[in-house]
């Protein structure tokens, strides 16, 4: 009832919707960078939402399988291949005793997530199983997965006679809604937007970013926007959240991400939509992106449409997996 | 400051979007008592009087953020145009008819020191102080815990006398351990776990500040005072947590 890492990738964490409810102990939400992908990893696995997802960066793991699995990719397409033939992200793959899942190169994309049905065993803290790796607490020992480790289902699988890719999937049109226009990512200005010159104002938003390669869970460093604040006191303290664009004293800016503290004292110039973050987290290093301002209004029907999408994905998942899951 | 009425007088303070799911309550740009009773009260008032769809707040030195589920709200106030709306109407409401916290919403708490930090000698000389005397003026005061963040537990506590306020260093350590007690500026703070960080360090807390095994893993919570106790090196062995 479990799998085996047999080769380490770089920062393989267990993750799930995230710890909610601590930030006031400095305790941030952690979670899978990708929401979408996370929760429709899960539902293809035929699962809810809850169970914890294994969030996977390239190079990745290679992962012997050492029972029957039902399996799902999402997000980043990382060539995926189960004993050498390619599975494809955004279906359900039923994957043999003994098989190895292995991941050859990066086509599209940042973060892969594999879920299995019934969820990986993962270790709560703080009503989460998101890795915080900080503290070294939830996921799998709080740490990223290494060599040799084990995970268990949580419970035995079906039975079935050979591996298999169904051929129901996710559509390129469902994903559209959420990846598409990758380079422009909305957000609405956020508390200290107007700190910023004139100058700055329309940089921001004519002005390409480039994600920097000091980028990571905790936040994406955006260069090549020099932008200017005109106070020169410094801002006390405050809360944050993911998204939230920092502008830093040499001009640069940092959205934060999932791993984010929970205050900081650097400008808020401006705050990612939620509907935008998935597509965010799936841009990497080295990429440019461009920010359009929005009103809080369009930014809460985004979330809206993207929790609609999700339940209505949920609801095609079931549908399609219940002939092979009822057991 | 609690005028005859027993509510907080009122200060003036703006409201805005942190993001489509928190409000952020921002009172004036500076750190002081009143405004942090301002913002511990209302983070108070915000748990007890909560919204449905009401998820947590974050008290800071000078501003409150309220998070909240955004959907959860606008299915419940369909006939507003934002969630937004109805969080602001809302947390301003709860600004007109703040009470000050209630006593036993906050605790005070003694923290044993032993006072060897890497700074102590530097600091002493710079302020031309004996280490007993910076070490005593340390410990002659309690300290208001003004906010948690930057790590799990860090408490922001403050102020502290003039004549041991010292600034960052110009270059932070990469690693400080879990325990330390540092200054920066009017602040003084403890590591809870072991982190990069820039603050001058003075001692070392035996006592663990920061707990993943415990229920309410966090010692200490915005509004608690804090009084320092210096211990000597046996006792600091003898009741050392980490």
């Amino acid at each position: 009832m479990s799998i085996k890492i047999i080769k380490a990738g770089v920062l393989a964490t267990l993750q799930d919707v995230g710890r909610h409810g601590y930030r006031s102990i400095g305790v941030g939400s952690s979670g899978a960078m990708d929401i979408f992908a996370m929760q429709t990893a899960n539902y293809l696995s035929g699962n809810d939402e809850q169970p914890a997802v294994i969030e996977i960066n390239f190079p990745a793991p290679e992962i012997l399988f050492q029972q029957d699995a039902v399996i799902s990719l999402t997000g980043a397409d990382l060539a995926a291949t189960v004993n050498e033939k390619a599975i494809p992200v955004w279906t359900t793959v039923f994957v043999k005793k003994g098989s190895v899942l292995k991941f050859k190169r990066c086509i599209s994309g940042a973060k892969t997530y594999l879920a299995v049905h019934s969820g990986w065993q993962a270790q709560q803290w703080m009503n989460s199983y998101s890795t915080h790796l900080k503290l070294a607490a939830g996921g799998h020992h709080g740490r990223a997965l290494q060599k040799d480790d084990v995970i268990n289902f949580a419970a035995d699988q079906i039975a079935f006679a050979e591996n298999k890719i169904l051929a129901w999937h996710i559509s390129q049109n469902e994903l559209n809604k959420i990846y598409t226009f990758e380079n422009s990512i909305r957000c609405i200005k956020a508390t200290e937007y107007d700190w910023l010159d004139e100058k700055s104002k329309q940089h921001f938003e004519q002005k390409d970013f480039t994600i920097s390669n000091q980028s990571d869970r905790m936040g994406y460093r955006l260069t090549g926007n020099d932008l200017l604040s005109k106070r020169t006191i410094s801002l006390i303290s405050s809360a944050v959240d993911a998204g939230v664009v920092q502008l830093l004293p040499d001009g640069n800016c940092i959205a934060l991400m999932a791993d984010h503290q929970t205050t900081g004292g650097y400008p808020r110039i401006a705050a990612v939509i939620k509907a935008d973050l998935p597509k965010l987290a799936q841009l990497s290093a080295g990429k440019k992106i461009s920010f359009t301002i929005v009103g809080i209004k369009e930014a809460e029907d985004a979330l809206i449409s993207m929790q609609e999408q999700l339940a209505e994905i949920r609801s095609a998942c079931r549908l399609h997996l219940e002939k092979y899951l009822l057991h | 400051m609690i005028n005859k009425n027993n509510t907080i007088l009122p200060l003036p303070y703006s409201i805005s979007a942190l993001n489509e799911t928190a409000l952020l309550v921002s009172f004036e740009n500076i750190i002081d008592e009143n405004i942090n009773d301002k913002v511990i009260a209302l983070a108070h008032s915000m748990q007890e009087n909560n919204f449905k769809g009401f998820i947590e707040t974050v008290p800071a030195y000078n501003s409150l953020a309220i998070f909240y589920d955004m959907a959860i709200v606008k299915k419940c106030h369909a006939s507003l145009q934002t969630a937004f709306e109805f969080v602001k109407n809302f947390t301003e409401e709860q600004i007109r008819t703040i009470q000050p916290v209630k006593k036993d919403g906050t605790k005070a708490i003694n923290i044993p020191v032993y006072y060897n930090g890497e700074d102590l000698a530097a600091i002493a000389a710079e302020k031309q102080l004996p280490v007993e005397e910076l070490i005593r003026i340390h410990t002659s005061m309690s300290y208001r815990v003004y906010m948690i963040g930057f790590l799990p537990g860090f408490a922001y506590m403050g102020k502290v006398d003039e004549r041991i306020a010292v600034p960052r260093l110009s270059s932070p350590r990469t690693n400080v351990n879990a325990g330390s007690v540092g200054i920066a500026g009017f602040q003084t703070g403890i590591y809870p776990l072991q982190s990069p960080g820039g603050w001058q360090l003075i001692g070392q807390t035996p006592v663990k500040i920061f707990d993943t095994q415990k229920n309410d893993p966090c010692l200490l919570k915005a509004g608690d005072s804090v009084q320092f106790i210096s211990i000597t090196k046996e006792a600091f062995e003898k009741l050392n947590e980490y």
